[in-house]
């Protein structure tokens, strides 16, 4: 990044570091992967202040960071909605509701290991330990939402953000309904 | 190419004769059952063998090892490598996503499954002997074409001048498509063994290359040079020069005739 971050805020605290047992509990075989037919859990935030980005406060760019996002399970995309709790796969990715931008997981499909091989454990490593981090070592997603926030910030003071996870690939080792899992996320912006 | 570099091409150029070298490299290397065949190099990224860099942070560290383009450079040059011991000359093609029709209509039609009593090594490999892997023909579920990246998203990917930028935009154009195929292209675990897999990627790697040309290696951390791309025998720092790899993503070139007599 070019620019420092003028200012950042720690949003929401989503899942443990942990991966979601229902992703490990799961053993057996799998077949191809396919695209589900029901959608997934979406979540939403609890209302967060926005008053940074409002009139009079200068930034060139705001980003929406997600980090410690699982990625085992399934693949999906993550499309963000600003103050649009309703938001769902069906509703249009436009200005108008909210949309603000989406990011991609490129999901692991599945625990295909025996029991472990999937825990992630990087915090308690060795220190002589140099072999590469875990496969499933949570992933950080950035998405710019410069518009989007610059745009309800003129008449907002707060903004729930709404995830809504439209599943692309799974598997029977997947839990297709529950794959949104991160650990926070927050608003960074640039002048 | 002029000095050995070898052209790679879009898939949408090739002609009759470069499709039959290519299915015909494939099919060569589905038929081996060693580390020189296919199985084998599909294994390496997902199941079994686990060694491809997605996401991932190196928790010890503010140091992100963003490894995602080098090392998938170093897999499709080992790929194609074994590609070329079966088929000399042949090259991995890209696939351009961002087509629409008429020229295109999502996945290109050299990938299309065959007529009946016919094969296409492009359009499927039967996954087999992978732990918790049922054994079948490689599946894909396309959605719809207006959901693959348009030019519009690359160039804006293309604009941003920080590394780390512009690898993890790259990276999550990257995770959109193979959701995109969906099937076993839709999950990390087989992944490799959809035959498509080797043109989304040089398509990736093209659009690295494209960056590299304005922006030279950018802002690239140093601490990541010298990283080994296991399990293939290169660094970070060794793949960095598509050219130095015997490879090129020119769109087109003219050799310019040197009169030997040393005419005007």
């Amino acid at each position: 990044m070019a620019r420092a971050p003028r200012r950042s805020r720690r949003l929401a605290k989503g899942a443990p570091r942990r991966a979601p047992k229902a992703a490990a509990k799961r053993a057996g075989t799998v077949d191809s992967a396919y695209r589900p037919k029901t959608p997934a859990k979406t979540y939403t935030s609890k209302p967060v202040p926005i008053d940074f980005a409002g009139p009079g406060h200068r930034f060139v760019r705001a980003d929406l960071e997600i980090r410690g996002i699982y990625h085992g399970g399934p693949s999906y995309e993550g499309r963000i909605f600003l103050n649009n709790p309703r938001a769902d796969e069906n509703t249009p990715r436009q200005p108008e509701y909210g949309y603000a931008g989406s990011f991609h997981i490129f999901g692991h499909g599945g625990c295909l290991g025996d029991p472990g091989h999937c825990e992630v454990n990087e915090h308690n490593r060795e220190p002589f330990d140099f072999r590469p981090p875990h496969p499933l070592t949570p992933a950080t997603k950035r998405v710019t939402v410069t518009n989007a926030l610059r745009q309800l910030a003129v008449k907002d003071k707060e903004t729930t953000i709404t995830i809504v996870p439209v599943v692309a690939a799974t598997n029977e080792l997947c839990d297709e309904k529950d794959v949104f899992h991160f650990e926070d996320m927050r608003f960074l912006t640039y002048n | 190419m002029a000095n050995g570099i070898r052209n790679r091409l879009g898939v949408h150029n090739l002609s009759d004769a470069q499709v039959t070298a290519l299915r015909g490299a494939y099919a060569q290397m589905m038929a081996i059952s060693d580390n020189r065949g296919y199985a084998f190099l599909a294994g390496l990224h997902g199941a079994p063998s686990w060694y491809c860099w997605h996401h991932q942070q190196n928790a010890r560290s503010a140091q992100r090892m963003e490894l995602f383009l080098p090392w998938h450079r170093a897999y499709l040059y080992n790929f194609e490598m074994a590609a070329r011991s079966q088929v000399p000359d042949v090259t991995l093609a890209w696939w351009d996503w961002t087509l629409r029709p008429p020229r295109q209509d999502g996945i290109p039609a050299i990938f299309a499954r065959a007529p009946s009593g016919q094969t296409n090594p492009l359009a499927s490999f039967h996954i087999a002997n992978v732990p918790r892997v049922k054994p079948h023909d490689t599946t894909r579920a396309p959605g719809p074409t207006s959901d693959l990246p348009t030019a519009s998203d690359v160039d804006d990917v293309l604009t941003r001048t920080d590394y780390s930028d512009f690898a993890s935009a790259l990276e999550d154009i990257h995770d959109g498509v193979h959701g995109w195929v969906s099937g076993d292209m839709g999950v990390v675990a087989t992944a490799a063994y959809d035959p498509i897999f080797w043109s989304h990627h040089a398509m990736i790697d093209r659009i690295w290359w494209l960056w590299q040309v304005k922006n030279g290696n950018g802002n690239i951390t140093q601490d990541l040079l010298d990283v080994v791309l296991a399990p293939f025998n290169f660094r970070v720092r060794d793949v960095l020069n598509v050219n130095d790899l015997g490879y090129d993503y020119a769109a087109a070139q003219t050799v310019v005739q040197i009169n030997p007599a040393g005419g005007a």
